[in-house]
């Protein structure tokens, strides 16, 4: 077992392989008048031009049910996060941030969508994803199209260019 | 716990058999809003029409402070009015919060209090409380308050007071701090 201490925003970059299940933990504090139920998820992401984008394909959740107290409770809860490899359509290898967010009832919208979610956690760049396989014939196979069409592109035009000179 | 509390001022009241006509049944002209109120003398009150629906008019008025509270604390809801006549035994005071709206006070929780009033030729002062505790199916729209005095032999004219927007629930919505991540492990 593979196991990371981390400290809030000083999360130490970790490498894990597709396929992989990985449980995160979060510690917060709450008050709150009557039974509530949350939702929370956590779930790898990446950031480009465009801004920051969930890898929802790996996204955990759990249900919290937090009871009613007027002073404020310490709470350790944790959700398990599937690392679904990419030929299933998860999660490309590279470098991958961490987000973890609260919301009620059994909302599962983005922890960046408006109404902002109760609370949310996250780290750019925290994990190294690895081990989807690299080849096999159809990968081999499509990097090698463009040269390939290249090719039968310019034994398609050589012929008309050189035409009627023999 | 800290209770809060809110007054209310029902100002006059008096019994039935002592309740004199001042008024024919029909249409008048509110002289402070210019709109047609109608006068019923059954129920010897002021309507006025919305939305199709009679509201008696002026019972409730906009409260002159916000009381916060949430799931599990004391709302002590004061009154205070003047009373003169026949003695009356029997005076129900009936405290209430809920929903005021279109079609009326949608009664949430309710408490009653049982009087006995002197005979004065004079008006004399009483003052009744009750105490709420606010219970954990509160609604974030339960922000209004009505009291009244009826009932009693003989009985007294009924006489209805209340607040808009009395109280702000709070609580329900839990308040998160310090979420942090702590780990995360390779199962």
């Amino acid at each position: 077992m593979l196991e990371i201490a981390l400290a809030p925003l000083a999360l130490q970059t970790g490498n894990f392989a597709a396929g992989d299940t990985l449980r995160v933990t979060v510690s917060f504090q709450y008050k709150v008048g009557v039974d509530t139920s949350l939702t929370l998820r956590a779930a790898p992401y990446y950031t480009n031009l465009f801004g920051k984008h969930l890898v929802s394909s790996c996204a955990g959740q759990c249900d919290l049910l937090l009871e009613p107290s007027s002073e404020v409770i310490d709470k350790v809860a944790a959700v398990d996060m599937a690392l679904t490899p990419s030929s299933l359509g998860g999660i490309e290898n590279g470098t991958y941030g961490l987000v973890v967010w609260l919301r009620s009832g059994n909302s599962t919208a983005d922890p960046w969508t408006l109404p902002s979610p109760l609370a949310r956690g996250e780290q750019d760049n925290v994990m190294v994803i690895s081990g989807n396989s690299s080849g096999g014939i159809t990968d081999t196979f499509s990097s090698m199209m463009p040269m390939l069409m290249m090719v039968m592109m310019l034994g398609m035009v050589g012929p008309m260019l050189s035409g009627g000179e023999e | 716990m800290e209770i809060k509390t809110l007054e209310l001022n029902l100002g006059g009241i008096r019994t039935l058999q002592a309740r004199t006509q001042e008024y024919a049944p029909g249409w008048y002209v509110d002289p402070e809003t210019g709109q047609p109120v109608y006068y019923d003398t059954v129920t010897r009150n002021f309507y006025t029409l919305s939305g199709g629906v009679y509201l008696p008019l002026g019972y409730m008025n906009p409260a002159p402070k916000q009381v916060s509270l949430g799931p599990g604390e004391r709302l002590k809801v004061s009154i205070s009015y003047k009373y003169s006549g026949p003695a009356v035994s029997g005076a129900v005071e009936r405290f209430c919060v809920g929903i005021y709206g279109l079609f009326g006070f949608n009664e949430q929780i309710v408490g009653t209090n049982t009087r006995s009033l002197s005979q004065s030729t004079m008006p004399l002062t009483y003052t009744g409380e009750y105490t709420f505790t606010i219970p954990t199916s509160v609604g974030t729209d339960w922000d209004d308050i009505y009291c009244k005095i009826s009932g009693g032999s003989p009985g007294v004219n009924e006489t209805i007071f209340g607040y808009e927007n009395a109280l702000v629930i709070t609580g329900k919505d839990p308040t998160i701090s310090e979420f942090k991540i702590t780990d995360f492990v390779k199962v």
